[in-house]
């Protein structure tokens, strides 16, 4: 791999964050914004989906003289059949974290477990509507009651999605016959459906993308975040840290990538241990501490409250995961979901940095794999800890340290969720709603999910999120975009000095940033929860709310099963490149225009910052003049 | 004069140089390969890629020869070597369509239109400041421009 | 300083006109032609059929002549030439030359049918002058007569029938395009004319002709006894070489002007190029023997090889068709034929080579096959793919170049 500086003096990316943006360029290492050029020249066929490959005929690709594939499918079954089995892919990403998050909740029950936040126990409970001996009981219960849905087979409706989902939508999901089948055995169905010569129709497979959506966006998403309330403890609001001026060299640093909080139940305390301590303190450290990057980073900083001591910040998204790793004073990664970017793997050769999988999904080739398992985690977790101790011993003061302790600002607003916003604000969404209705507020945009390079890191999703604040839009975040706007300064309560004159208004009344972090993409569930709240108490359905969402920056499947969930409530969503689907006048036409008339959501494809924030504020007057407001 | 020199060697078939330069030649009005309509007769490529059955690809492309077969078979005058840079322009007015350019060009470069009114023939992308198209998107580098 | 003199203004001679002009930038160049504007003669159905106007079917730009200081002298026939004082004599006129091009082409062509070569509604189509005669006989009646269905025929009728004309077409041939088509390319072609108001005689000649007070041709009588009236008659039954100017000047011709492989002519410094050498009927052919006999004539001894005749393009009611080589030379050869919807192809294949072949539909890509058919090039081993052939089964490159190559 080239480590050489002449080797990489080359065109790096270009990135909102600028500061990061000069960082990377000087790095000796490659990381992905360096490998942005090289991958420029894209394949025209796949830009459009319509390249197939499913089977040894194959490639086939849609062109004048050769407009079917050799089994006879034309674009829109080629496009399909590749859309369907890409939300399938990111469906099961999503439902295997919810699985291990139930499946550690019911393990915190059976061991009798710390368990964090009792009140987000009860209320599941009560959404379940089970009961249970104790406290313990109850976790094992709610558990089972997750679990068993999401192994029901697919021919079986699961259980829990008329106890999650708002009344209006379910109506809506019976009239279309897309209420899901068991979550697992949904992916498996649609993986099969997707196959060679098996479905070959379109519209039926965009319709298997909206059940897909809703089993994702209710288990994946909204559950898993409840779930990991009771073991981790409830978001609460507060000021953080973010960027790489979190890193303290002082400390032996592990980095955590991935989705799967619960993961991290064991160690994140164990690490605070005075025996533990003291292995640091032999070995020259103060301690240990977490850093965070990627979705689970966002989850402890949502949860950061409750965990002060042993997690430093949040030090930015997956796209700088590499350049994090590159500042030398990381000893060790602990992956066990994405995006564990394979790129870290020279890097942490390079700067003898010990990987430790947690999760064989999330293995990296040079990892060290020690499975979470709950029976084994003590002695696991000794094994790890001491692993990582040697590792700093070996690696500190033989490696070169290229910190960044200016990146980033020590107060942006984090631990935002639909409880504790709700709290925030008087236990009430009436003052929200008052000043929506007022105009001081012109609507809500959720700017959520991924963080992409090939097109500008972040650039698109700073940009829009800096258009919709001038237009006195308040903006949600969840996922990477949040990572890339947090460490841009746009939640910090200075940051309203860049929103519209409303909104900047209501800011510095309430001492809030014109951008609210709820956290990982997980946590696009507890947006969706919000607007849930809201729709219920104004007593309308999801579609009418002056709601757009925006996946600007979407990156991977997960992102699509996600989007699909969005579809599936109803609402607006704009991407900033297209999901490979243009080739297909059949698949474009349903999503960006007939799904209105379908579940009243639909795509917006638009890369450009500037005219994206122009339409989805169009949306938002738009049913604000329905609404009467 | 400029020609695009090819290295079939290198060609892997990826055909991102027939999509470029149907991309360069669309007439919709549109821009961008998420859009490029792919089944479009009208707008096909000017180049076309062979799989040589060996294992290896043969690209064809226009070479705006010195001495061109087809400006040579020309009864209208709609296609020329322009003498100051070398290429061979076809202006589609002058053109008749009588396609005795198709049946005289030794490589079989020429196409005929689905309409039938022209012919679709490299023209080096003279429309784009930075040269061809084709050129540019070959992830290879299987084609480049030199001067001959 | 040479003095140039071109007789003509079609193919040949501007091609000639043009390659001199490139070499000696400084030498006078004078072209003499009978026709007034400069045209394309195979456009001259675009004209006829009022698609384009005269300049519309200019080949050169229309200030060829100024842009490249050449003198045109339009509308004068040359009627002698003075091979010893070296003298070309047109009307009252004169002019002296130190080289001579004779590029006068060849005109329509009249067979001894009784009334035919005196009657004033007969015409033909090969200049514009022919286009305007028929303009103004159309503007009187509107049922046409043609004679021959050959590709002058067809463009003819192809532009009267655009224009509401009742097109009656007589060929001695049993088939419509006899020399380029087959039975089949032939049928499809007589069936999209027939759709477009043409009617056919299928090996039928005109015969005699019954005359009104004027001459004027009323009906033609044709060979099996049938009478058909008409307005005016479209000869399309060949062309001559015209040669009288070197029959009167002592320049040696039978039917066409004879030349050597350099162009000469038996007079000295007098060349000759185009279809009144006889060399071959077709407009490409004539632009390169002009390019050669300028070569020649300003001192670039270049050897023009005899072209291949057997070449044609035919778009018809967009109904296109390629044919090259000898479709009826069949003895001894094998003939592939492929057929699907909206393709026809046919192949004749002579001891391993390709030596004739048809193409009707998309004929794009296909000019390998008349390269092919022109050199002789082995096709051993190819001939099961003969109709999916493309340049990439000769692949080759000059690496100095960059230009293709052939590899057999």
């Amino acid at each position: 791999m080239n480590t050489c500086t002449d080797c990489l003096s080359r065109n790096t990316c270009a990135s909102a964050d600028k500061p990061m943006e000069e960082y990377i360029r000087q790095l000796p290492l490659e990381t992905a914004h360096h490998r942005v050029e090289g991958q420029s020249t894209k394949c025209g066929f796949g830009l459009q989906g319509v390249c197939c490959r499913l089977c040894a005929n194959g490639p086939c690709r849609v062109t004048p003289k050769s407009p079917r594939g050799i089994c006879g499918a034309n674009a829109d079954t080629i496009v399909a059949r590749n859309f369907l089995r890409a939300v399938a892919a990111g469906s099961g990403c999503y439902i295997h974290v919810v699985e291990n998050t139930a499946r550690q909740l019911k393990n915190t029950g059976l061991y009798k477990d710390k368990i964090r936040s009792e009140k987000a126990l009860n209320r599941l409970a009560e959404i379940f509507g089970v009961t249970g001996e104790d406290k313990y009981d109850l976790c094992v219960k709610v558990a089972d009651k997750v679990l068993s849905d999401l192994y029901r087979p697919e021919y079986e409706p699961m259980e829990l999605v008329e106890k999650l989902a708002y009344a209006p939508r379910v109506k809506r999901w019976k009239e279309l016959g897309i209420m899901p089948g068991g979550a697992k055995g949904e992916v498996f169905n649609n993986v099969v459906k997707t196959s060679t010569n098996l479905n070959s129709d379109p519209v039926e497979m965009l319709v298997s993308c909206l059940r897909l959506g809703i089993s994702t966006g209710l288990y994946g998403l909204q559950l898993t975040n409840l779930l990991n309330d009771v073991v981790l403890g409830d978001p609460e609001i507060r000021m953080a840290p973010v960027g790489m001026n979190v890193i303290d060299p002082d400390y032996i640093n592990i980095l955590i990538t991935g989705h799967q909080h619960s993961l991290f139940t064991y160690i994140q305390d164990r690490l605070l241990d005075e025996d533990v301590v003291a292995k640091a303190k032999a070995a020259g450290a103060k301690g240990f501490k977490l850093v965070g990057c990627t979705c689970v980073g966002q989850d402890l900083q949502l949860r950061g409250a409750h965990y002060t001591e042993i997690f430093d910040g949040h030090a930015g998204n997956n796209y700088i995961s590499e350049a994090v790793l590159s500042c030398g004073a990381i000893d060790a990664v602990l992956s066990e979901f994405n995006c564990t970017l394979p790129g870290i793997e020279p890097i942490c050769d390079e700067l003898k940095i010990k990987q430790i999988c947690l999760d064989v999904v999330a293995k990296k080739a040079n990892a060290e794999y020690i499975p979470f398992n709950y029976e084994t985690r003590e002695a696991d977790g000794d094994r790890i800890i001491d692993e990582i101790v040697a590792a700093y011993k070996e690696r500190r003061g033989n490696v070169p340290m290229k910190l960044f302790t200016d990146h980033g600002n020590k107060n942006s607003l984090t631990g935002v969720s639909e409880g504790s916003l709700k709290a925030f604000l008087g236990d009430s969404w009436k003052p929200l709603i008052d000043l929506i209705v007022a105009g001081k507020i012109k609507g809500l945009a959720g700017v959520v999910g991924c963080s992409s390079v090939a097109y500008g890191h972040d650039t698109l999703t700073a940009e829009l999120a800096k258009e919709l604040i001038a237009k006195d839009i308040l903006v949600l975040t969840a996922g990477c975009s949040s990572g890339g706007l947090e460490n841009i300064g746009l939640m910090t309560p200075e940051a309203a000095e860049l929103a519209g004159p409303n909104l900047k208004a209501v800011c510095k009344q309430l001492g809030i940033p014109p951008v609210l972090n709820f956290g990982p993409c997980l946590a696009i569930g507890r947006l969706e929860i919000v607007a849930t709240e809201i729709a219920e108490e104004l007593g309308v359905d999801l579609p009418q709310l002056p709601l757009v969402l925006s996946a600007a920056q979407w990156l991977e499947e997960q992102a699509l099963a996600d989007g699909a969930f969005a579809l599936a409530l109803g609402l607006p969503l704009h991407l900033g490149v297209p999901p490979f689907i243009t080739g297909s006048g059949v698949v474009t036409k349903v999503l960006t225009e007939d799904m209105v008339g379908l579940t009243g959501g639909r795509v917006i494809v638009d890369p450009d910052g500037k005219s994206a924030a122009n339409q989805l504020e169009a949306i938002i007057e738009e049913k604000r003049k329905a609404l009467n407001i | 004069m400029k020609r695009i020199f090819i290295d079939p060697a290198k060609c892997d078939g990826c055909k991102n140089c027939t999509l470029a330069c149907m991309e360069s030649h669309r007439q919709d009005g549109g821009k961008g390969l998420y859009t490029l309509d792919l089944t479009d007769p009208a707008n096909q490529s000017r180049n076309f890629i062979v799989a040589d059955g060996k294992g290896g690809y043969a690209p064809v492309f226009c070479r705006h020869c010195d001495v061109p077969d087809c400006a040579g078979a020309c009864m209208s005058g709609a296609l020329q070597k322009n003498m100051e840079n070398g290429l061979v322009e076809y202006d589609k007015e002058k053109c008749a369509a009588c396609y005795m350019c198709v049946m005289s060009c030794r490589y079989g470069v020429p196409a005929i239109s689905p309409d039938r009114k022209r012919i679709i023939k490299c023209d080096f992308c003279a429309h784009l400041e930075e040269g061809p198209a084709c050129v540019r998107a070959c992830p290879k580098q299987a084609i480049e421009v030199r001067e001959v | 300083m040479e003095r140039f003199v071109i007789i003509g203004a079609g193919a040949a001679g501007i091609s000639a006109a043009q390659v001199l002009r490139d070499v000696r930038p400084k030498d006078t160049i004078t072209v003499i032609s009978t026709d007034e504007k400069v045209h394309s003669r195979c456009m001259l159905h675009k004209y006829l059929g009022h698609e384009r106007d005269a300049q519309g079917i200019n080949f050169v730009d229309a200030d060829f002549f100024e842009k490249h200081d050449i003198t045109h002298i339009a509308c004068q026939t040359v009627d002698k030439i003075d091979t010893e004082g070296k003298m070309v004599c047109y009307g009252e006129y004169s002019a002296p030359y130190d080289k001579l091009l004779i590029a006068t082409g060849a005109g329509f062509f009249i067979p001894p049918i009784p009334h035919f070569r005196e009657a004033p509604n007969v015409f033909g189509f090969r200049d514009l002058s022919d286009a305007l005669k028929i303009d103004e006989a159309f503007a009187r009646g509107k049922r046409v007569f043609i004679v021959g269905s050959g590709l002058v025929g067809l463009d003819a009728a192809s532009a009267l029938c655009e224009r509401g004309a009742d097109v009656t077409i007589a060929e001695m041939a049993p088939r419509v395009m006899p020399l380029q088509t087959d039975e089949y390319a032939a049928s499809v072609y007589q069936k999209a004319f027939e759709e477009h108001g043409c009617k056919f005689l299928l090996g039928i000649g005109a015969s005699d002709a019954v005359v009104d007070g004027d001459g004027n041709i009323t009906e033609v009588i044709l060979s099996n006894g049938d009478h058909v009236p008409c307005d005016f008659i479209i000869m399309a039954a060949g062309v001559r070489p015209r040669i009288q100017i070197a029959l009167d000047s002592g320049i040696a011709a039978e039917r066409a002007i004879q030349v050597d492989d350099h162009l000469r002519t038996s007079a000295p410094d007098v060349y000759a190029a185009g279809d009144c050498t006889g060399l071959s009927g077709v407009w490409p052919d004539a632009m390169a023997q002009g390019k050669a006999a300028a070569w020649n004539m300003a001192g670039v001894e270049e050897v023009y090889e005899k072209p291949y005749p057997f070449k044609n393009t035919s778009n018809f009611f967009g109904v296109t068709m390629l044919s090259a080589g000898r479709l009826d030379l069949t003895e001894g050869a094998d003939v592939l034929v492929h057929k699907t919807a909206g393709e026809y192809k046919k192949a004749v294949i002579t001891d391993g080579k390709l030596t004739g072949y048809l193409s009707l539909g998309d004929i794009s890509n296909e000019g390998l096959y008349l390269y092919l058919i022109r050199t002789g090039t082995d096709l051993s081993g190819k001939t099961d793919k003969i109709f999916r052939l493309t340049f990439a089964d000769f692949y080759g490159i000059n690496e100095k170049n960059g230009e293709f190559a052939y590899q057999v």
